[in-house]
């Protein structure tokens, strides 16, 4: 195909390498187990942000630990997945 | 920079309409779940109570019990869906007399709205005029009574959902067999693999992902079933079919306590969202990563 029949929407999508890297949008392969952005690792955090907290509801708080402490945990998780994961 | 400009003018509309249609009333039923708030009582103000909802749920034994039977009907439903579904579409890649006719009528109960495939499926098995049971206590001298028998309840929509939704299943997996290239399949044919091997290596692979579209779109289908199982059992007998979705009309609109629906509404949204994503992480991801 010659650039002449490239429709200004088909042009959309012919993005030169590195537009992606530009908008922040790179995949890359940490410690987790599958390639991701820094989307796809930041919804991995909230996840298990709430499936922390449900559990936290249901065993621990029982005990009589504060959920601050599950929040404090999956803050701390979640910063770490978004930069190492 | 020309083109990320028009490509944004061309998607303004959408974005638009997703952000108020999608958007927003996701955030407000997400803003409502922390609240407390009976819109029909003396006091029908909101009031902010912190994650209490949220702490209620997990133990909430109405709840619990609805996800058990929720996940029950799924597993059921959709694997059943599934199979039968992929058998149906490789009958339909053969030549057969009368094709074209059962592909047309094997179609039909898609285009059937939900509430009347309930309401018939109800007149089909109530005890005294229902053909189902006249048949199964004539042929096979067994009584069926969905309002007495909680399996029997349950299975009856099982096969429901079955009846309706397996053709979308099919149709889909048509379109997927009919668009892979024939050159594998003659190649590992002269290579001497057999029809197991062909379809685990090289059919299950190539429709891989209209497979797990399908499979999306009837899980999230599956988990908020309201209307059939609203029409056909209420829920009952006691909660022995109160799915996910019926748990919420009922919490919702009967017993106005929207705070709390609101917030069962938000974790039946996270349970769909992170199954989907469990699954297409389990089965297309790897396949990805093989390519890159």
């Amino acid at each position: 195909m010659t650039d002449k029949h490239v429709t200004p929407l088909a042009s959309a999508h012919l993005a030169k390498e590195g537009d992606d890297a530009a908008l922040g949008d790179t995949e890359r392969h940490g410690f987790l187990p599958i390639e991701t952005n820094w989307f796809d690792r930041l919804f991995i955090s909230v996840v298990i942000w709430v499936a922390l907290s449900l559990f936290w509801f249901r065993f621990i708080e029982p005990i009589g630990l504060s959920i601050w402490i599950s929040n404090a945990i999956a803050l701390a998780l979640g910063a770490f997945i978004i930069r190492k994961g | 920079m020309r083109s990320n400009k028009l490509g944004w003018i061309l998607l303004a509309p959408t974005l638009l309409i997703l952000f108020f249609f999608g958007v927003l009333p996701f955030v407000y039923v997400v803003f409502v779940s922390f609240h407390q708030w009976n819109p029909f009582a003396a006091s029908p103000e909101m009031i902010f109570n912190g994650a209490d909802n949220f702490r209620r749920i997990v133990f909430d034994s109405a709840f619990l019990n609805s996800l058990g039977v929720t996940v029950a009907f799924v597993l059921f439903a959709v694997i059943s869906e599934v199979i039968i579904g992929y058998m149906l579409a490789q009958a339909f890649m053969r030549e057969f007399p009368g094709k074209a006719f059962f592909r047309t009528i094997h179609t039909l109960p898609l285009i059937m709205a939900p509430i009347i495939v309930g309401s018939v499926w109800k007149l089909m098995t109530t005890p005294s005029i229902g053909i189902i049971p006249h048949y199964l206590d004539k042929w096979f001298g067994i009584s069926m009574n969905i309002g007495t028998s909680a399996p029997a309840a349950f299975f009856t929509i099982v096969v429901m959902d079955i009846w309706h939704w397996t053709p979308l299943v099919t149709l889909t997996l048509i379109a997927a067999l009919v668009s892979l290239p024939r050159d594998p399949f003659e190649q590992a044919q002269i290579d001497g693999a057999n029809k197991r091997q062909i379809f685990w290596h090289i059919t299950l692979p190539m429709i891989a992902p209209a497979l797990i579209a399908t499979v999306f779109i009837r899980l999230m289908d599956a988990l908020r079933t309201v209307d059939e199982v609203w029409m056909l059992t209420g829920g009952g007998p006691g909660s022995s079919t109160r799915f996910l979705g019926v748990h919420i009309f009922k919490e919702v609109f009967p017993k106005t306590n929207y705070g709390y629906g609101s917030t069962i509404s938000v974790i039946v949204l996270y349970l769909t969202i992170v199954v989907c994503w469990l699954l297409y992480v389990s089965m297309l991801a790897p396949r990805n990563n093989r390519k890159g």
